[in-house]
C-alpha cells in the first residue's frame, strides 16, 4: 500500500517536471510579450512584471500605426514589422496553397502505388523514401540560382513550388498504405456500376481515406507554416516575406527589444499550435506512419 | 509496407479472381456496362498520367537541383558570374578550398558534437517519457500525453528566439527564475561562453524535436503484448528486470529507425543557430548548414563554395539514408 503511494507520487512528480519543461518556453514568451521594454529592463531579477499590457500586440498588428502608452517615446520599429500584414497574408496563402497542392498530387501518386502494380511506381515509392533525407540547403542553393534566372525570386510561387516538392514524398509515404487498406471490392463494385477506374478512386477510395488526408494535410500545413530556410533564401523583400522570415530578420537588429520579439513569436506560433491541439490524433497518426512504415 | 499492399491485393484476388485477372492484363472490365465519356485508360497509362504532377514537381525541386548543385560545386559562382551568366570551371578547387578551410572542419566537428549530444539525449528522454505517458494509474500522465505534441508545432525560428530571450545575460528568463528561487547570486552567461554555447544550443533543439521521438517510442510500446509482463511478474521479475529483458529488446527496431532519422535531421540544424548565436561567440557554434548558408548568401556570396560544402553534408547524410532504407527492407522481409 505504502509502496503504491510512493510510486504514484514519483510518477506525478516526473509528469510535473516534463510538463514544466514543455511549457517553460511558452510561459517565458507569454510573460515577455505582455510587458513593456521598460519593465523588462527595470527589474531584471523578478519573473513576473510589475504591470501587464497588450500594447506589444497592438503596435505589431497595426503595423506601428497604433502606439500604445508604452510606445509613446519609442519611434523605432523595423520596416519588416511595419509591413507585417504582408507576412501574415503570405504565410496563410503559402501554407494553404502548399497543403492543397500536395494533397492532390500525392493522392494521385499514392493511389498508383497502392492499386496499380507497376514496377516503376514501386521504384518511385522508394525514391520517396530516400527523398526525405536530402538536406534542404543542398537543393536551395541551385534553386536560388535557377529561380534567379527565371525571375521567381521574391514571389510566393517560388516558395510554393519548392515547399511542395519537399513535402510531396511524405504524402505518398503516408497515403499509400492507407489507400491500400480500403477494400478493393468497394472500388470494383463502383466500376461495375459504371465508374471509370479514376472515378472509383475519386468517389470511393478518397472519401474513405479522410483520416489519412487529414493527417497528411495537418502535417504539411504545420511544416509549410513553420519553414524558414526556403522563403529566407528566395524572398528578401518585405512584400514577399513570411512570418518566420520576418522573425529571422529581427535577430540581428539590436534595437528591437525582447518584448516585441516575443509578441511576434507568439503571433507566429499560435496558428500551428492551435491546429496541432485540434487535430492531435491525426498528426500523431501521420507522424508514426510516416516514420515507421516509410 | 509494399508487402502489405500485396497482401491486401491477394485478399481481394481470391474473392474476385475474374476482376483480378483483368487488373493484371490492365484492360477494361469485360462485363462492364457502357461507360460515360471516352474509353478508359489502361493501368499503365493511368499510372503515368496520375504520377505526372508528382514526377514534374520532384524533377524540378529535387532531381534537377541535386544535379545542378553538383555542377555548381565544380564552378566559380559569385555575384559577378551570376550577372554575366557564365560560370567558369574550377575543377575540384571548391572542394580543395573547403577541406583546407579550418572553419569548415570546425563546422563539421561542431555538427558531429551537436548531433551526438542531441541524439543520445533524445533517445534516452524519449524512452523515459514514453514509459511515463503510458502509465494509466496517474491522471497527470494524461496531461503530459496531451501536451507532448505542442513543441512540434512551434516554428523553429520562433523557438530559437524564445530561447535566446530565456538565455539572455541581462534580461533573460532563466536567470530571473534562478534569482527568484535564490539559486544564483549573479547572472549566468548561458550562451556567451565559447565552451558551453554549443551545448546551450542543444536544449532548444531537443525541446522542439523530442515529441516526434516520444510518439514513435510510445506507439511501439503500445504494440507490446501485456501478457509478456504478466508472465515475467509471475516468475518474480521486478520492474527493472522487466524493462531490461522485455521492453528494451522489443524497442530496438524503432530505436534504430529513430537513431537514423534523428541523426540525419540533427545534421542539418539551422534555425536555432541563426536565432540564438549566429555562429558565435567567435566561431564556437558554426555548424555545417550555417557554413553553407553564410558562404552562399552573405559576403563573399560564393555559391560554388556553398554548393560544395552542402554536397559534402549531403553525402554524409546519404550514407545514413542508405542504411535506413536497407533497414526498412529488412523489417519488411
Amino acid at each position: 500500500m505504502r509502496q503504491a503511494l510512493l510510486t504514484r507520487l514519483a510518477l506525478h512528480t516526473a509528469n510535473l517536471l516534463v510538463i514544466a519543461f514543455l511549457l517553460l518556453p511558452l510561459a517565458a514568451a507569454t510573460i515577455g510579450a505582455l510587458q513593456s521594454a521598460k519593465s523588462l529592463q527595470a527589474s531584471t531579477r523578478s519573473v513576473l512584471p510589475p504591470e501587464w499590457t497588450l500594447d506589444n500586440f497592438r503596435v505589431i498588428l497595426s503595423g506601428g500605426a497604433q502606439k500604445g502608452a508604452i510606445f509613446e517615446q519609442a519611434t523605432y520599429l523595423p520596416d519588416n514589422v511595419k509591413k507585417i500584414h504582408y507576412a501574415l497574408t503570405n504565410s496563410v496563402l503559402i501554407a494553404t496553397t502548399v497543403t492543397l497542392l500536395t494533397l492532390v498530387f500525392s493522392s494521385l501518386s499514392a493511389y498508383t502505388v497502392a492499386r496499380l502494380r507497376l514496377r516503376w511506381v514501386i521504384w518511385l515509392m522508394n525514391l520517396n523514401l530516400v527523398a526525405r533525407f536530402v538536406p534542404v540547403i543542398v537543393v536551395m542553393i541551385p534553386l536560388y540560382v535557377t529561380f534567379r534566372q527565371l525571375g521567381l525570386l521574391n514571389s510566393v510561387w517560388g516558395v510554393i513550388i519548392a515547399l511542395s516538392g519537399f513535402l510531396l514524398p511524405y504524402g505518398v509515404v503516408i497515403l499509400a498504405p492507407y489507400f491500400a487498406t480500403v477494400p478493393r471490392e468497394l472500388e470494383d463494385a463502383a466500376r461495375i456500376d459504371g465508374c471509370s477506374r479514376f472515378g472509383a478512386f475519386l468517389r470511393v477510395t478518397l472519401p474513405l481515406s479522410t483520416p489519412a488526408l487529414a493527417s497528411y494535410g495537418a502535417i504539411v500545413f504545420i511544416v509549410a507554416w513553420n519553414d524558414l530556410l526556403i522563403p529566407l533564401i528566395l524572398n528578401n523583400r518585405a512584400e514577399f516575406m513570411t512570418l518566420p522570415v520576418v522573425i529571422a530578420s529581427l535577430v540581428s537588429d539590436l534595437f528591437v527589444f525582447h518584448n516585441l520579439m516575443m509578441a511576434i513569436c507568439l503571433i507566429a506560433l499560435a496558428p500551428s499550435v492551435i491546429l496541432v491541439l485540434l487535430l492531435r490524433r491525426f498528426v500523431v497518426e501521420g507522424l508514426s506512419v510516416g516514420a515507421m512504415k516509410g | 509496407m509494399l508487402r502489405h499492399i500485396d497482401r491486401s491485393d491477394q485478399g481481394s484476388a481470391e474473392k474476385l479472381s475474374a476482376l483480378e485477372a483483368d487488373h493484371d492484363s490492365g484492360g477494361a472490365l469485360p462485363a462492364a456496362p457502357k461507360r460515360r465519356g471516352s474509353a478508359e485508360l489502361s493501368a499503365g497509362k493511368l499510372g503515368v498520367v496520375m504520377n505526372l504532377p508528382t514526377l514534374a514537381t520532384l524533377a524540378l525541386v529535387l532531381a534537377y537541383p541535386i544535379g545542378y548543385a553538383a555542377y555548381l560545386s565544380f564552378h566559380k559562382v559569385t555575384p559577378a558570374e551570376l550577372r554575366r551568366g557564365v560560370f567558369p570551371s574550377v575543377g575540384l578547387g571548391n572542394y580543395q578550398r573547403i577541406l583546407s578551410d579550418p572553419l569548415f572542419l570546425l563546422a563539421l566537428k561542431n555538427t558531429l558534437v551537436f548531433t551526438a549530444v542531441t541524439v543520445v539525449a533524445e533517445l534516452a528522454l524519449a524512452i523515459a517519457i514514453a514509459l511515463l505517458i503510458g502509465q494509466r494509474q496517474v491522471w497527470t500522465s494524461r496531461v503530459t500525453r496531451f501536451l507532448i505534441l505542442l513543441p512540434y508545432a512551434v516554428p523553429p525560428i520562433a523557438n530559437g528566439l524564445i530561447w535566446s530571450f530565456m538565455y539572455n545575460f541581462d534580461f533573460g528568463f532563466l536567470n530571473r527564475l534562478l534569482f527568484s528561487a535564490g539559486l544564483i547570486s549573479k547572472p549566468v552567461n548561458w550562451i556567451g561562453d565559447p565552451n558551453t554555447a554549443l551545448f546551450a544550443l542543444t536544449v532548444p533543439y531537443i525541446w522542439r524535436t523530442l515529441p516526434f521521438a516520444v510518439l514513435l517510442v510510445h506507439a511501439a510500446l503500445q504494440g507490446i503484448n501485456p501478457e509478456l509482463f504478466e508472465a515475467a511478474s509471475v516468475d518474480g521479475a521486478g520492474p527493472f528486470t522487466r524493462f531490461r529483458h522485455i521492453t528494451l529488446p522489443l524497442l530496438v527496431p524503432i530505436l534504430v529507425v529513430l537513431l537514423v532519422l534523428r541523426t540525419s535531421f540533427a545534421f542539418v540544424v539551422f534555425e536555432e543557430v541563426l536565432a540564438i548565436t549566429q555562429g558565435g561567440p567567435g566561431d564556437a557554434t558554426w555548424v555545417a548548414v550555417w557554413y553553407s548558408y553564410k558562404r552562399s548568401f552573405a559576403p563573399p556570396f560564393d555559391i560554388g563554395i556553398g554548393a560544395a560544402s552542402a554536397y559534402v553534408l549531403a553525402l554524409i547524410i546519404g550514407a545514413l539514408a542508405l542504411a535506413y532504407v536497407t533497414m526498412i527492407y529488412r523489417r519488411i522481409e
